[in-house]
């Protein structure tokens, strides 16, 4: 029987893991079972390295990697059959949540938010993953499982984009269009050109890559050109600029009544609060979206004008905005009930939206409070 | 005569169920040669099948380890869990069942009959 040194037994476990068996626990059982065949089978003065290269290839047909290989797979497929049915599962629960929310979205039902969001999230972080999963191991070589790897990142991205745009969440509009880019640039090419080669999968592999290109494109004819997006805001900060006329129309107005009477009676006290403290709500909206207190009749010529993004976040963080809206809110509310006494029709409309969470764009947001401010000044005029 | 890879795999698992069954506990070196005793050098289990499975018997919590060191390495012995024991006993079972049916659809005749 032969006696294996300590400095023999580490050579073997350096070559077990220089062979690329990276799991501890398989090194030690591997070790344990080579120095046991050394000590059983080679005589006490044999030539140890000879006989350990001949004996270690009878635990591999390639290479010693594959044991590992074999242990991983055997660990990681057991599941095979539960993840099979957990992904058909999960996908016919999720297309159900989403054609549910849909439908839900157009009757105006609620819960319609929450299924939709359910759908997309359990589409893109359940079964499409899985699928990834699955797909790989069908497949042998690695350019295969890379295609399948870049084709379902981007997938899950363009899901996500879209989930993140109608939830009004951050990098919605960067992620789509990196998913469409990394689908149309990388995952198209590679995919077209190695199916296009084997006759077999030829004309599968044309019409797929035309159904990408087209879907793509659908994509792409929703999306608002820059120039329309450039377009739009103009219009919406014309409408804005000329409400600002109107209303500056109806203060000289209202100066001049005032001057003609010579009348300087007691103006109510809450109405004024509230015109200046609409003003100063205004400026800080602008100050906000465009990064200047006002806006003239040269703005587009300044290049400046209202984006169509929600104000909710700047709202919601700027405590000192938010205690505004606030007490705009509790002076309408004092104003509507001194007037409404006596005249129901001169009350102040407050826009439903401007609650708590702030889900409207600068430019509602600013018309709906100069409508406060024509009020006003109209119910301050009618006074005389 | 040796037999085919794919034979073997089929029934590794319960040849090692039935080994612990029968033997406590067992370390991977032991198995290989007592199946080959048992056999008489008729079944050779490979290394690169034998500890993929042993591995996997683990996590599935079929096995159940100790580890000993044995001078500066460690061996790791493995037994049946309760719920090792019950499949080794359906396993086994199975594979009888299997063999009648096989005998009866080869047609394959025994020396007793």
């Amino acid at each position: 029987m032969y006696q294996l040194n300590d400095k023999q037994i580490d050579f073997i476990l350096d070559d077990i893991k220089r062979n690329g068996v990276e799991m501890e626990d398989l090194q030690s059982n591997l070790l344990d079972h080579i120095c046991c065949i050394v000590e059983q089978e080679l005589e006490e003065n044999g030539d140890f390295e000879h006989f350990y290269s001949s004996a270690i290839k009878k635990f591999y047909k390639k290479d010693f990697r594959e044991i590992e290989e074999e242990t991983i797979s055997l660990l990681t497929f057991k599941n095979y059959y539960i993840m099979k049915k957990i992904m058909l599962i999960s996908g016919i629960v999720s297309v159900t949540f989403m054609c549910l929310g849909i439908l839900f979205k157009f009757l105006h039902l609620p819960g319609a938010g929450i299924m939709i969001v359910l759908g997309i999230g359990l589409i893109s972080l359940l079964f499409l993953p899985l699928l990834f999963v699955l797909k790989i191991k069908e497949r042998k070589e690695t350019k295969d499982k890379v295609l399948i790897g870049i084709g379902t990142f981007s997938a899950i991205l363009m899901c996500m984009g879209v989930l993140f745009k109608i939830m009004f969440w951050p990098f919605a509009n960067m992620m789509a269009v990196s998913a469409i880019v990394i689908l149309l640039l990388v995952f198209l090419p590679v995919y077209f050109f190695t199916g296009f080669r084997n006759p077999e999968t030829k004309v599968n592999t044309v019409v797929s890559s035309l159904l990408i290109i087209s879907g793509c494109g659908l994509f792409f004819t929703l999306v608002r050109s820059p120039a329309g997006s450039r377009l739009v805001g103009i219009q919406n900060t014309r409408d804005y600029i000329n409400n600002e006329r109107i209303l500056d129309n109806e203060e000289k107005l209202l100066m001049m009544a005032k001057q003609k009477d010579a009348i300087m009676d007691a103006e109510n006290e809450t109405s004024k609060q509230l015109l200046n403290l609409c003003e100063d709500i205004k400026s800080k909206i602008i100050f906000f979206d465009v990064g200047v207190n006002t806006l003239g009749e040269d703005f587009e010529s300044k290049d400046l004008w209202l984006g169509d993004g929600r104000i909710d976040k700047f709202m919601n963080e700027d405590q000192n905005m938010h205690s505004k809206i606030v007490k705009l809110r509790d002076l309408t509310g004092k104003y509507n009930s001194e007037i409404a006494a006596k005249f129901k029709d001169k009350m102040i409309p407050l826009r439903s939206n401007l609650n708590d969470s702030y889900q409207l764009r600068s430019t509602e947001a600013l018309n709906g409070i100069i409508q406060i401010q024509m009020c006003l000044l109209q119910n301050q005029r009618a006074a005389r | 005569m040796n037999y085919s890879s794919e034979l073997i795999k089929g029934t590794l698992k319960t040849i090692i169920l039935k080994l612990l069954k029968d033997n406590k506990r067992m370390y991977g070196y032991e198995i290989t040669q007592r199946v080959k005793e048992l056999t008489k050098d008729k079944i050779q289990l490979t290394e690169g099948a034998l500890y993929p499975s042993l591995h996997a018997l683990e996590a599935d919590g079929i096995l159940t380890t100790e580890t000993e060191y044995i001078g500066k390495r460690m061996r790791k012995y493995y037994s049946l869990s309760p719920k090792g024991k019950t499949l080794s006993k359906e396993k086994i079972s199975e594979f009888a069942d299997f063999m009648s049916t096989m005998k009866f659809l080869l047609d394959i005749k025994t020396d007793s009959a």
